[in-house]
C-alpha cells in the first residue's frame, strides 16, 4: 500500500538564490555558458543579470521528490522551462499527487511537479513517476 | 536560423550516434554535484546512510545524466554533446524540456555508455514572430554489464530571435 494519496502536496522552499549557485551548478555540472555567470558579456547582450541554468533549477526541484518519495522507485522525471531563474529569487518546488494505481510492480504514484519564484509565476512544469 | 535547412536536418532524423563514453559514477563527483544542487542528504554522501536508506549504494541525485556535457565523457571526433551538428546558432539555443526515465538509480561504481537518436525535429512560429527550430534528442545508457539504466530526452531550440524574449534558460 502507497502512503500517498491523490491531492497530498509536499513543498521544499529554496531561499535567496545568488550568482555563486549558479558558479557552483556550472562547476559540477560541466555547463559553462557564459550567460549563467559572466555578468558583463549578459549585460552587453541585453539581459538585466545573468540567470541560472534550466537544469540547476530542475536540479534543486529533485530535492522534494527525494523528501517526498526517495529516489529508488523513481521512475520518470520530467521538466519543462518556462521561465528564468534570477539572482535572489526564492523558488517554490511543489509535488501534487495526481494519481494512485496498484500495478503489476508495485504502487504507481504520478504527481506533478511545478517550481515557482516569489513572484508566483513559474519557473518550472513537470512531473514524476514513482513505483514502489 | 539554422545554418542547415529543415531538409537537412530532418534527414538526420532516426540517426543514432554514441555521444558519452566511460561515464563512471563518482563518489566526489555525486558529493559535489548534490551540494550544487543544494539538497543536504546524507544518501548522497555515505554509503552506510544509503544502505540503510534502502539504497544499493551511493545514488546520483536524479539529474545527473546532465554532467555528461563534461567533455572527458565524450567520444574522440564527437564535437557536441548531443552528437549532431544541426547549425543551431549557439547563441540563440535554449533547453526547452528534459525528461529522465529510468530503470533504478546510477549508483556510484556504475561506468555508462550512451547512444543519442535524433528523434524528431520540426519549425514553429514563434509567439512573437520569428521561426523556431525544435530538435529532439533521446539518449540511452547503459552500465558496463549491458544493463540498459536511463533514458535521458531533451528538447533544444534555436530561436529565431533574441532568447531573452523566448523563455526557456538559454541553454544548450
Amino acid at each position: 500500500m502507497s502512503d500517498h494519496e491523490v491531492g497530498d502536496t509536499y513543498e521544499v522552499v529554496t531561499e535567496d538564490l545568488r550568482r555563486e549557485d549558479f558558479v557552483r551548478y556550472a562547476g559540477a555540472s560541466g555547463d559553462f555558458n557564459r550567460i549563467h555567470y559572466d555578468e558583463p558579456f549578459v549585460t552587453d547582450a541585453g539581459y538585466d543579470s545573468v540567470f541560472g541554468q534550466g537544469m540547476f533549477t530542475a536540479g534543486v526541484a529533485t530535492r522534494a521528490v527525494r523528501e517526498a518519495f526517495g529516489i529508488a522507485g523513481l521512475r520518470e522525471y520530467r521538466t519543462r522551462f518556462v521561465s528564468q531563474v534570477w539572482p535572489d529569487d526564492t523558488l517554490t518546488t511543489t509535488l501534487e499527487v495526481e494519481s494512485v494505481e496498484e500495478t503489476d510492480d508495485g504502487t504507481r504514484v504520478d504527481a506533478s511537479l511545478t517550481v515557482e519564484n516569489d513572484d508566483g509565476e513559474s519557473v518550472i512544469e513537470g512531473g514524476v513517476v514513482v513505483v514502489d | 536560423m539554422p545554418t542547415k535547412s529543415l531538409d537537412e536536418i530532418q534527414a538526420l532524423v532516426g540517426e543514432t550516434r554514441t555521444t558519452v563514453e566511460d561515464f563512471e559514477i563518482e563518489r566526489g563527483k555525486v558529493a559535489e554535484f548534490a551540494r550544487a544542487i543544494r539538497d543536504p542528504a546524507d544518501i548522497y554522501l555515505d554509503e552506510d546512510a544509503a544502505r540503510e536508506a534502502g539504497y544499493d549504494g551511493i545514488p546520483a541525485p536524479p539529474t545527473f545524466e546532465r554532467t555528461t556535457e563534461f567533455p572527458r565523457y565524450r567520444p574522440e571526433g564527437v564535437d557536441d554533446h548531443t552528437g549532431f551538428d544541426l547549425g543551431f546558432d549557439p547563441r540563440r539555443i535554449i533547453h526547452g524540456e528534459q525528461a529522465f526515465e529510468f530503470e533504478r538509480p546510477l549508483y556510484v561504481g556504475d561506468v555508462l555508455t550512451g547512444r543519442t537518436t535524433l528523434e524528431n525535429a520540426y519549425e514553429r512560429e514563434g509567439q512573437r514572430g520569428g521561426t523556431i527550430t525544435f530538435a529532439e534528442f533521446r539518449t540511452d545508457y547503459e552500465t558496463q554489464d549491458g544493463e540498459h539504466v536511463l533514458t535521458a530526452r531533451a528538447t533544444s531550440l534555436e530561436t529565431g530571435r533574441a532568447i531573452a524574449d523566448d523563455g526557456g534558460d538559454g541553454d544548450e
